[in-house]
């Protein structure tokens, strides 16, 4: 007997992240739209639907148009279109589809969106039914969501076959203090996931204020600003552990955003894409500058969407410097890359160096 | 709280060694306004040459294999990194932190801690002092084969060394390679199998390419301690007995633990690593008096090593685990 599978896309989810704008919630869809930012959910959404391998075992219920059915009926996938939307889609959309879906009896619903989409589905459904959550989002910050698109597919294929549940957390990230450079979290709820633990991310742990923590990031800081260029662009990610090096050279940093140093001075503060490629064109030597994500270990595609698939491409993998501190580094099984293109992830397979100290250097593993 | 604390944390061998060698220990006390003779030294250089089956001449002798070790860190990184692989024997990183001119680590990752041999080749592209505790504390995995340790020491910018502490429970050496291969070293403890902890005695077992600068290392050992290890090695028969013991003991817990549900990995050492979802397990174990090592800050946290004990001491372990494992479920349910 065929699964009943819902789909729900955000259609705008994600926007805001090439454009440095940390979310897409509320009005900060339409400033994403006058930036340029282009949509991101239908390649993720195509992604996710190329790699089902049991496509003839599932029968899709989604949403209209952009929110779902557009995506769909490309793929020989049984397919019924539930509900109305807006125009403008907003989160009212995804929670009135969500509750149609449920009480249309499907098995198992899946979203396309970030840690905003994650809430929506969860004032619908709660915990009546289990979801897969495909990461798409700026904050993608919940434990709920799949590692990728590709690990969703993953996700479904062993649900369809039968796996056992697991709660998850969502979190409520507070999207105007993010703008501020302050990320507060707090649990907003769990949602109930097949539970298929590598292809599930861990939720972002907060970084560790201990003396030893920020000893550990001075010692860090010290080592990047010795080794620092002067004939170098260093482009310096989000976080305490990248800010470190801006306090060892006496700058200062946008601490959730992405920041431009060349000769010990700030040439760009808060880029997003298109600030990051102007730059390029006078700045021919170039480096990046990031640090993992704390729980989770994303060096790429969480938190930094700024460093799109473009970006990092004309970077290069050898020009990348990964930091972290111990705490960090040894609470993480590995690291991870989701960028929205998967030519670029697997350009990370394999494994990387993480300065974890002065004149100290860690070897890990890098997973899409 | 217990009457007697149980050290389940030091990955001691429970058992005394037998009288003879506590008498030989005594002994060494009568002459406490002594140095050690020379000729005593001698002998235990010789009986720990022909257990390993090397020359004399390639056995260096120290005051714990972890002093060795440093030793060997402060003389050897002067002009090379230090590879290792992450976690460590942890007395071992924290020497290289200190000396090394770069460290570099390869993580061994939770849950299967495999190493990618390929990796660690390749970053022996340098002059490096490569060390690797082998089996591993505290994974307690054997991960070097022949071909493998034969394929690094063909490199001569490579100095490698094995630490073997826990062999007499892997059974794993490769001291016989030391003849062919000079820039091999391999260091050893007769703080474990021995049961000779409160000794001290530990021994380098040294290719050519370590032996003119750690020639000049030569300790004078307490009397009691080299008294000990002598007549210990004299009685090897107490060791192997024991080793059987804690291998049986370990093989009986591990099915314990296993049948309990408990995450519980196998390893070639005289202690088991568990991965638990317990938070500070070690340390609510230590407030009851049985101690066990955290190691969040080596691993990652939830993972903690027990060492084997006598079988009763495994046995309130076991159960003390369990009541706050039955706790902590009891808790999480509500």
């Amino acid at each position: 007997m065929k699964k009943i599978i819902g789909l729900i896309v955000n259609p705008v989810a994600g926007m805001g992240g090439s454009v440095g704008l940390k979310g897409t919630d509320g009005e900060m869809f339409k400033k994403s739209l006058g930036l340029g930012a282009k949509t991101v959910t239908p390649a993720r959404t195509k992604d996710f639907l190329t790699h089902i391998k049991n496509k003839q075992e599932i029968i899709i219920y989604t949403a209209p148009g952009k929110m779902g059915e557009e995506h769909v009926k490309t793929f020989d996938i049984q397919l019924e279109v539930i509900g109305t939307i807006n125009e403008e889609t907003t989160a009212e959309d995804s929670k009135k589809i969500a509750l149609d879906m449920l009480n249309s009896g499907i098995d198992l619903l899946i979203f396309v969106g970030g840690d905003g989409t994650a809430r929506d589905i969860y004032d619908a459904v709660d915990s009546k039914i289990p979801v897969i959550a495909v990461p798409s989002g700026v904050k993608v910050f919940s434990s709920v969501f799949a590692v990728s698109a590709r690990a969703a597919a993953e996700i479904l294929d062993a649900f369809i076959k039968g796996t056992d549940v697991t709660e998850e957390e969502v979190l409520d990230i507070d999207e105007s203090a993010f703008r501020k450079g302050k990320l507060a979290s707090r649990l907003y709820g769990s949602l109930l996931v097949p539970n298929v633990r590598n292809f599930l991310q861990a939720g972002k742990e907060a970084s560790s204020t201990s003396s030893s923590s920020i000893e550990n990031k001075k010692d860090v800081a010290q080592y990047i600003v010795e080794g620092m260029d002067h004939e170098i662009l260093y482009l310096l990610g989000p976080g305490t552990t990248v800010k470190a090096v801006t306090d060892e050279l006496k700058l200062n940093k946008t601490l959730l955003g992405i920041d431009a140093v060349f000769d010990g001075e700030v040439v760009g503060a808060d880029l997003n894409e298109k600030g990051i490629l102007e730059l390029f064109k006078k700045y021919k030597k170039k480096k990046i500058v990031v640090t993992p994500l704390g729980g989770n270990g994303f060096i790429f595609g969480r938190g930094n969407k700024q460093f799109t698939p473009e970006v990092i491409k004309k970077i290069g993998k050898e020009n990348i410097i990964v930091i972290g501190t111990k705490d960090k580094v040894n609470s993480l099984g590995c690291l991870r890359v989701d960028t929205g293109n998967f030519e670029v992830d697997e350009l990370f397979l394999g494994y990387i160096k993480v300065i974890i100290g002065y004149k100290e250097e860690m070897l890990m593993e890098v997973k899409c | 709280m217990l009457k007697e604390t149980i050290k389940l944390n030091m990955n001691e061998m429970p058992y005394l060694p037998p009288e003879k060698v506590i008498a030989a220990a005594e002994k060494g006390l009568l002459e406490l306004n002594r140095y050690t003779n020379p000729e005593d030294l001698e002998l235990l250089r010789e009986l720990l040459a022909e257990y390993s089956g090397v020359n004399k001449e390639n056995i260096i002798l120290g005051p714990g294999s972890d002093l060795l070790l440093r030793e060997i860190v402060q003389i050897f990184s002067r002009n090379r990194k230090i590879v290792m692989l992450s976690p460590s024997f942890l007395p071992t990183v924290r020497s290289a932190k200190q000396f090394a001119n770069k460290l570099v680590s390869i993580r061994l990752s939770p849950p299967d801690f495999k190493l990618n041999q390929e990796v660690l080749i390749n970053e022996l592209n340098e002059a490096s002092l490569l060390i690797i505790d082998n089996p591993n504390n505290p994974t307690g995995k054997v991960f070097l084969d022949r071909e493998t340790v034969g394929s690094i020491l063909k490199d001569e910018n490579v100095l490698f060394v094995i630490d073997e502490a826990y062999y007499e429970f892997s059974g794993v050496t490769f001291a016989d390679m030391i003849k062919d291969c000079p820039n091999l070293a391999i260091t050893r403890s007769m703080d474990k199998a021995f049961s000779l902890a409160g000794a001290r005695i530990g021994y380098i077992i040294a290719g050519n390419s370590f032996l003119k600068e750690l020639s000049s290392f030569y300790i004078y050992l307490p009397q009691s301690s080299l008294y000990a290890a002598r007549e210990a090695m004299k009685n090897p028969g107490y060791m192997r007995n024991n080793i059987e013991k804690i291998v049986e003991e370990k093989e009986r817990v591990w099915k314990k633990l296993h049948k309990l549900k408990v995450n519980v990995y196998r390893t070639s050492t005289n202690f088991l690593l568990i991965k638990t979802e317990i938070p500070d397990i070690a340390g609510m174990l230590k407030d009851i008096g049985v101690l066990i090592s955290d190691l969040s800050n080596q691993i990652s946290p939830g993972f903690i090593r027990v060492s084997i004990g006598k079988p009763e001491e495994n046995d309130i372990f076991i159960k003390e685990y369990m009541n706050f494992f039955d706790l902590f479920n009891h808790n999480s349910e509500k």
